[in-house]
Parts: C-alpha cells; structure tokens; sequence
C-alpha cells in the first residue's frame, strides 16, 4: 500500500515525467512533491495548478450531465490536461473516502511524454493511493 | 529525492516573519513535547510538528468517520488497542482499515489546518510541555519552518478572498441574497448556515477541514450569502418613509457589505 512518496515516485517513472505533485486544491498546499517545477518553485505551482483544478471542478459546464453532487467523494471531474509547446500537464482529482479536495500533478516532457498512457497510469495511481 | 511541504521551507533563504517566536525556539532545539496555546495545540518531536488539534477545526476522528473512511467502532478498536504505544494511525493501516496514502493525506491535511488556528495571533501566554506526545503517534512530520509558512500563507489566501474574518468565528445567517451557481461543495456549507452554527460547527457536521470551510464562507460573504449573524435590536426604531423605499435599492447591501469589507482592510 503506496503512500504519497511512493505514489509520486512511481508517477515519475512515466516517459518524459519532469516532477509530481500531490496538491489540495481548496488551499493550494503541495502535501507531497518531486522532481522539478516548471517555475522553479513547487509551492508557487501547487497554488496555481490549485487554481485551475478548483476552476473545473466548481464550474457546472464541466460537470457531468447528472449533475456534480460529490456523492460518496466523488469529483464532478475525472482530469485537466493541459498542453503546451514543451509540455503536457496532467492533473487527476484523487478520489478519498473523507472529506476531501486533492489531485495529482504530472508535468511531462513534450517530446518524450506519452499522454495517453500517462493519463491512464495516473489515474490508476490515485485510486491506489487512498484505496490500495 | 522525494520532498515534502516540510523539506521544502527549509531551503528558503528568507523565512517570513516568526508566527511564533517560541515555536521557532523550540524548532532549534529539537524539542519534543506539546506547544499549547489558547486556540489550539501543536506536537513536537525533534523539533519537527507530527500532530495539531484545534478546538476550531474537527480532529482526525471526525474527519475519517464522518465521509465513511472508517467505521467508528474500527476507531475506537484502534484507539483501544495502540492508544497507549501512540500508534493509532500505524494501527490503522496495518490492521488493513486505510492506505498510507489515505492516513498521511488526511492526517496532513488535518495536520497544516489545525495548526493554522492553533498559531492564530492571540494575547493569552504559551506554554511547553516537554516530553508529550500525541496519542495518535507520528505519519508524516514537518518543519516548523512549512506550518509558519503555510498558515501565512493561508491567511493572504482568506483575505485575498474576501478581508471580513468576522464570519470565520460568529454564529452565521444567510445573507439572503440568491445565486443559482454555487458550487456543490459551497453549497453544502450553506445549507448548514441556520442562524446558531459556526464555521467550526459547520466543519464538524460535514467531516471537513475548518480552513476548507472558511474559504467557502469567505467566498459566499463575498457574495453576500452568508453574514455573521447579529443579534437583533430590540425595538426596531419607526424609520422616516424615505428609509424604508432606499433599503429596497439592491445597491445598498452591496455598499453596505463593501463599506463593512474596507473597514476590515
């Protein structure tokens, strides 16, 4: 049973993983990071990805056609893909059991990332991670 | 290789301005013990926090048995059982009830929140408690350096949000205002805005963090749902008819909520 070091670990042994993050993005704290930031500062990326994740998971047009009542912790959104001219940024609400508003922050390589896989791979790190 | 909030704030060149000058003290001598102070208290080991509580914000148990994670017999099982070692949270997951990614998530998210009410300016004196340890035991420690640099961070989040903090504390009342898109999580904490409940209340029924409900307060305060509710005057005093067809203007509250925000400034 992985805990969040282990979990980030593992997120960057994908193709091209650059750093992870595990984040809540009610109040921006980074719970666990590794490797680089694309600033050069993981609190800095952690509040902002905070931002973003936060942007999606309370706005209703991105929230599915039954509605986004959070039952039984679930998010209203699975992931936010992000891409750009040298990298791809994924993050992934973590689904928990308690109370709670966290995702995984991959940033991958352009060139060397894969971001199907990674996607697939991530998801299946945050459900181990509260699940087992 | 792998860093947390904790390694992180060591690496600062500038630390923020001391929370508190005592915590910082007792960081440098690697002191284990208990920080109390009046509105919460931190645990210490080696100088590093491992555990926080705060009258203000629901405890570990709340937080793990309200959502489902864990039954409250299991709780108690594990209370019964490694209380005394200070294993609780160990317990849990080696007794197969939660993953160490689910105990060190929730415990740390506990962790930083109780500690940002805990370290709340106050007045009142502190005291140290050398040698005691938390029964809950260690997850996941981190530095004094992080928790001071998180809770200010926290309160530039709060005020950013809206600058009033007279609802974090007061019992609420909506603002009657109505806004048909608030997210689901807000409007949960709204529902529960009956007159009476505080925001730790509110926390305490929803089996969430206090500091996750004060941003959602400050949020719906800024929307004018919700207010600290003020106890009524007794007898409402005859207002000149002028009053009565201004207050019906919809830009009064708003000035009234602005004035009330830059007062708080």
């Amino acid at each position: 049973m992985p805990g969040i070091d282990e979990c980030l670990l593992e997120a960057m042994r994908l193709p091209g993983a650059r750093g992870a993050s595990v984040v809540d993005w009610t109040s921006g704290l980074a719970l666990g990071t590794v490797g680089d930031s694309p600033n050069g500062d993981h609190e800095a990326t952690a509040a902002e990805a905070a931002e973003l994740a936060r942007m999606t998971a309370e706005h209703r047009a991105f929230a599915p056609a039954g509605g986004a009542d959070w039952s039984a912790g679930e998010p209203p959104v699975e992931d936010v893909i992000v891409t750009s001219r040298d990298g791809y940024h994924v993050l992934r609400f973590v689904r928990t059991t308690f109370d709670s508003s966290v995702f995984l922050h991959l940033w991958l390589d352009r060139e060397q990332g894969n971001l199907a896989l990674s996607r697939i791979r991530l998801g299946e790190m945050a459900d181990r991670l509260v699940l087992g | 290789m792998t860093t947390t909030a904790a390694a992180r704030a060591e690496g600062r060149t500038t630390t923020p301005a001391g929370v508190s000058p005592m915590l910082r003290r007792l960081a440098e001598e690697r002191a284990t013990g208990a920080l109390l102070r009046d509105r919460g208290t931190l645990y210490l080991a080696d100088g590093q926090v491992v555990h926080a509580e705060s009258p203000a914000t629901p405890g570990i148990d709340v937080l793990l048995t309200t959502g489902g994670a864990l039954h409250p017999d299991r709780w108690w099982e594990a209370v019964d059982a490694a209380g005394t070692r200070q294993r609780v949270g160990r317990y849990l997951v080696e007794s197969g009830r939660l993953t160490d990614g689910a105990l060190e998530l929730c415990h740390l998210g506990a962790l930083y929140d109780a500690a940002f009410f805990a370290l709340a300016p106050s007045g009142a004196p502190a005291r140290f408690r050398y040698g005691a340890a938390h029964w809950f035991g260690t997850v996941h420690p981190v530095s004094v350096a992080s928790v001071e640099a998180e809770t200010l961070r926290r309160r530039e989040l709060l005020h950013g949000i809206w600058p009033d903090a007279a609802a974090d504390t007061a019992p609420l009342e909506q603002g009657g205002g109505h806004s048909p898109a608030v997210p689901p999580r807000q409007r949960a904490v709204l529902a529960l805005v009956d007159g009476a409940r505080t925001a730790a209340d509110i926390s305490h029924v929803l089996g969430r963090p206090a500091f996750h409900t004060l941003v959602d307060l400050r949020r719906l305060a800024a929307a004018g749902l919700v207010r600290a509710a003020v106890p009524r005057p007794l007898p409402p005093p005859t207002a000149p008819a002028w009053a009565g067809a201004a207050s019906t203007d919809p830009d009064v509250a708003l000035l009234r909520r602005l004035r009330d925000a830059l007062e708080a400034l």
